[in-house]
């Protein structure tokens, strides 16, 4: 390879007083330059990562990839800044510095692929992601060693200030790529605030997922694999030639075979690796947290159910409840200013009720604007006539207790237009079925409590048509206990 | 002129008439020396720069909300207890604390350990003793087994001993945790552990913080009373259910559970509702001029007790009166009207929850089982002890959930720490009843209601119940998953005391515990 030497004593500035006395050897320089990115290049198009773990050596070697691959990075987004600051008269000796500059960051980035290449192939690595991110790389190092090339024939050069923006967007955008191999695929918008996500139309990552929600491998395993595994078994990177993103990739299994074998818990490669213990060479997913003890057990009991795609979500009678359980309790953040908002049309109403009855009407939360009544405080002083000064409030109130309160059926109007109500607590009032049959309304209603009263199972086909009720509180009533009640209220309700 | 003008005050807050008082105004100006115009231009400067940067702080810190932000809690002074809505939607309104003062044993009621039977009336293995604080136990003692068969249960299937019959048939409303840890290896601190996040004197008990948190509904009863069994007052004393650094409007109120419930609630003869009420506007007026005076904040408490009181009159009386249940209650709590017992307790534990206390406070005193005398043998007192508490709390549990108040209450019921695997040898000596030494490393409280998840164990032990191998809580981890479950997170729950944001859980970090929840 030409490269052209004595240029570079023309291009430098003569204000500066040392003597430039030229690169030394720089044909050879040249070579020694070419010769790694030569070598990486041959490698990468030869040998690509297919994904199978060899020496450990060559690994040991490849995990300086990201330690070593800062510092040619560095010193190539130097190179634009030298050039621009050296624009300036006070600056010029900057660009002095630009060729040094430049094969530093040739054989930085040459020694950097190398690394990245071992680490890749040794390490179990493949994938689309895995290839770019390789690919830029190489090409990379073939930019810093043109830059070097090209710079020094013209003081200013086209096709060496072309190079020059294509690196560094090569650059961004292979550093790009390395971060979504070891963070995730979505690891610049994983965690964006949820007003910039909205602002640039960002989906939610976390909400990704393709398999059948119905059945049990989309409902409860999917997701574990989702949250736990695809970072190294996805669809961009797939360690070990094994992908858990889905159904049929997980059957497939992985380079040293299937990792299920349906029905039997023993033969099962996955089971047997993520029950090890932490420590151990062959423990899942290496280098981070177990999974936990349910979603062991979940995965357990779904392979030896048969580990089908089909079988229904609740076919499974001893499987641990449905969410997993978090590892950490999330607090809610309270927003003032939509608190503010959504409480402004009934605001003023209810600081006026709260001063009528102080102490039994309150929001739910600070966070919300919908209200708790509780009237069995003010016990048999609240009547039918106090219960319709709520009335501009009625649907914001989502909990409501009468108990031991002296209404009459003539409330069962203002009661059903309640219909946000998800607590109901009629206890020992004079309230008959008549008013609970027009409690059709409460479509929300949870939990209805008429313990002690009047009531006879006249009302029970009314109750049994609420479609969230889960439980119905009828001690003390004309309703007896072990009496046949209609099938939807079987189990919901208690003596 | 300020000076004369403050002056002039003083003189007229004396009682000093205007006219007459030239002399005594000079001589008051005299008084004021060069220090006195120094300090009090310093700390008015100072004032004037902190009340600026208030004013530009503290709505900009408010308006931001979220984590930040703290939450405010200020009431109208003369109505502190007035309720407020929680942090966050809340699972539990209300919470009824069943302390079994003494720590009664975990291997005789819910730790079922077959390994430890086994190893009964061997020595104890030397890893057992070393490094570790016993209360009594000296040498090399005996390990001891469960005294008592234990059996599974209930849907859930969980252990549980022979001694509890009519708890067990609630088991599958319970959440056993069965890793709870201490660091207190004495009565007195570590129950002040348990009520208050920490064991010395001067804080605030959970019932006062969660009074001071969420108020109290009815303002005709106090939010946080505390009623006591047993025949002994816990050996943390009053402390228990005192309010700390908390003003003193939020401490717990002791009632009696024999006689009257509040001393002297009733008016003597003679003295009419409305005689007394004029005599109360009259005291008012008094403590009012005193609060102008001094402005101490326990002025407006005391003006605000005296008309709680007054309120209290006509509902306390009828929240304790536990003559006005049927036959049907007092047999299924066993309870027996005028007489102080565990059992009367918890059926006005139930009363006064649907009249919407915001925190009960119960002590059944006397499971301190070391075996060094019969009322405090595993064999004999504790037998009691189980008999006094099994039938009332099983009963108070079932009546909750069939008036549909067990969705909204957190009942908890446990003691201080636990008992060791090792049968208490004091002095080196078998002595002639069987018990058990404290230990602070492993013991079982159980939960239920108030958005609890029902029919579970969370946590383990090793197979002497000895030490805990599985999910320690400790008793802050407690405190704050009981917040969370009344709508607060912990660190936010907090009141401004010798310069900290004191709060319950204290300054070591704790965790809500994410598996017991429903």
């Amino acid at each position: 390879m030409n490269v052209p030497g004595r240029s570079f004593d023309q291009s430098c500035e003569p204000s500066l007083t040392t003597p430039n006395r030229g690169f030394p050897g720089e044909f050879r320089l040249g070579f020694v330059m070419l010769a790694p990115i030569l070598a990486v290049t041959i490698l990468a198009a030869v040998f690509p990562p297919d994904g199978k773990e060899r020496a450990h050596w060559v690994q040991f070697i490849g995990r300086f990839h990201p330690f070593v691959v800062h510092f040619p990075i560095a010193l190539f987004l130097l190179v634009p800044i030298l050039e621009i600051a050296g624009r300036s008269i006070r600056f010029t000796y900057l660009r002095l510095s630009v060729p040094f500059v430049l094969s530093l960051a040739t054989v930085g980035a040459s020694i950097a692929s190398i690394l990245g290449w071992s680490l890749a192939r040794s390490g179990g690595y493949s994938g689309t992601l895995m290839i770019q991110h390789m690919w830029g790389g190489v090409v990379l190092s073939i930019v810093c060693c043109a830059c070097w090339m090209l710079r020094p024939r013209l003081q200013v050069s086209v096709a060496y200030a072309t190079v020059l923006v294509l690196g560094v967007g090569l650059v961004a955008w292979t550093g790009y790529r390395g971060g979504q191999l070891s963070l995730g695929p979505n690891h610049l918008t994983e965690f964006m605030p949820n007003g910039l996500r909205a602002l640039l139309g960002v989906e939610d990552s976390h909400n990704v997922g393709s398999a059948d929600p119905n059945t049990f491998y989309g409902a409860r395993i999917q997701p574990i694999f989702s949250a736990r595994c695809i970072n190294c078994h996805g669809a961009d990177k797939h360690k070990g030639n094994l992908r858990l993103d889905s159904y049929r990739a997980l059957m497939r299994g992985g380079k040293d075979g299937p990792v299920i074998q349906t029905g039997n818990i023993q033969e099962s490669d996955l089971l047997r690796r993520i029950k090890l213990p932490s420590n151990h060479d062959d423990f899942m997913p290496k280098g981070k947290q177990p999974l936990a003890a349910d979603e062991v057990k979940t995965i357990e009991l779904w392979i030896a159910a048969g580990a089908s795609d089909t079988l229904a979500v609740n076919a499974i009678n001893n499987a641990p409840s449905g969410s997993a359980v978090p590892a950490e309790v999330k607090f809610e953040k309270i927003d003032p200013l939509l608190v503010a908002r959504l409480r402004s049309a009934i605001g003023p109403v209810v600081s006026q009720l709260q001063n009528q009855f102080p102490g039994i009407l309150d929001y739910d939360s600070r966070n919300s604007a919908e209200l708790r009544l509780n009237a069995s405080i003010l016990g048999i002083k609240f009547g039918d006539r106090d219960l319709e000064t709520f009335a501009p409030v009625a649907e914001h109130i989502i909990v409501a207790d009468f108990s031991r309160t002296s209404i009459t059926d003539h409330s069962a109007a203002a009661i059903a237009a309640m219909k946000q109500l998800r607590v109901l607590r009629l206890i020992d009032t004079r309230l008959t079925d008549a008013t609970l049959l027009q409690f059709e309304t409460l479509n929300q209603l949870e939990s209805l409590n008429a313990y002690g009263t009047a009531i006879t199972p006249a009302v029970l086909p009314t109750i049994a048509r609420l479609p969230k009720l889960s439980r119905f509180y009828a001690g003390q009533t004309g309703i007896l206990p072990g009496k046949s009640v209609p099938e939807s209220l079987v189990g919901k309700l208690v003596f | 002129m300020s000076n004369s003008n403050a002056c002039s005050r003083t003189l007229t807050a004396l009682g000093i008439k205007s006219e007459s008082h030239t002399e005594v105004e000079l001589a008051f100006l005299q008084a004021r020396t060069r220090r006195h115009f120094l300090r009090s231009v310093g700390g008015g400067l100072g004032t004037l720069f902190l009340g600026t940067l208030a004013s530009k702080l503290v709505p900009s810190a408010k308006a931001a909300g979220g984590e930040t932000a703290a939450l405010d809690f200020s009431r109208d002074a003369r109505t502190p207890l007035s309720p407020l809505p929680p942090q966050f939607p809340a699972k539990a309104r209300r919470v009824i604390y069943l302390h079994m003062a003494g720590a009664p044993s975990q291997l005789e009621l819910f730790e079922y350990k077959p390994e430890l039977k086994r190893f009964d009336g061997q020595d104890c293995p030397a890893s057992f003793l070393a490094g570790k604080r016993f209360a009594f136990i000296s040498g090399v003692p005996k390990l001891l087994g469960s005294q008592y068969p234990f059996h599974q249960t209930g849907q859930s299937g969980q252990w549980i001993s022979d001694r509890l019959p009519h708890i067990e048939k609630c088991v599958d409303d319970i959440c056993f945790i069965k890793s709870m840890r201490t660091d207190q290896f004495n009565h007195a601190p570590a129950q002040l552990l348990v009520q208050t996040g920490n064991p010395r004197l001067g804080y605030a008990s959970f019932g006062s913080w969660v009074v001071y948190g969420l108020g109290t509904e009815n303002h005709n009863l106090p939010g946080f009373i505390v009623l006591l069994s047993g025949g002994k007052t816990p050996d943390g004393g009053k402390q228990l259910w005192s309010s700390g650094f908390l003003p003193s409007v939020y401490q717990g109120v002791q009632c009696r559970s024999h006689g009257e419930p509040v001393p002297y609630l009733d008016n003597p003869a003679d003295v009419s509702r409305s005689l007394r009420r004029s005599m109360l506007d009259t005291i008012d007026e008094i403590n009012d001029q005193t609060y102008a005076a001094f402005g101490n904040p326990e002025t407006v408490t005391r003006i605000a007790q005296y008309e709680l009181a007054f309120r209290m009159q006509m509902d306390a009386t009828d929240a304790m009166d536990i003559r006005k249940e049927t036959d049907s209650v007092h047999a299924q709590y066993g309870s027996k009207p005028g007489e102080a017992s565990f059992a009367n307790n918890c059926l006005v534990a139930r009363r006064l929850a649907e009249r919407g206390v915001r925190f009960i406070q119960l002590y059944h005193w006397g499971w301190d089982s070391h075996g060094a005398d019969a009322k405090e043998a595993l064999n004999l007192g504790f037998n009691d002890r189980c008999r006094e508490v099994d039938q009332p709390t099983a009963a108070l549990l079932s009546d909750l959930k069939s008036r549909g108040l067990l969705e909204d209450t957190l009942v908890v019921w446990g003691g201080e720490f636990g008992r060791t695997p090792m049968r208490e040898n004091r002095g080196g000596q078998q002595m002639k009843y069987v018990g058990r030494d404290h230990n602070p490393g492993a013991f079982t409280i159980w939960l239920a209601g108030g958005g609890v998840r029902p029919g579970m164990s969370h946590g383990e032990t090793d197979d002497m119940g000895y030490e805990i191998v599985k999910d320690p809580v400790e008793i802050r981890d407690l405190h704050a998953t009981m917040l969370y479950l009344l709508g607060f997170d912990h660190r936010k729950l907090n009141y401004r005391f010798q310069g900290l944001e004191q709060k319950l859980t204290s300054v070591k970090p704790a965790r809500v515990v994410p598996d017991i929840l429903a």
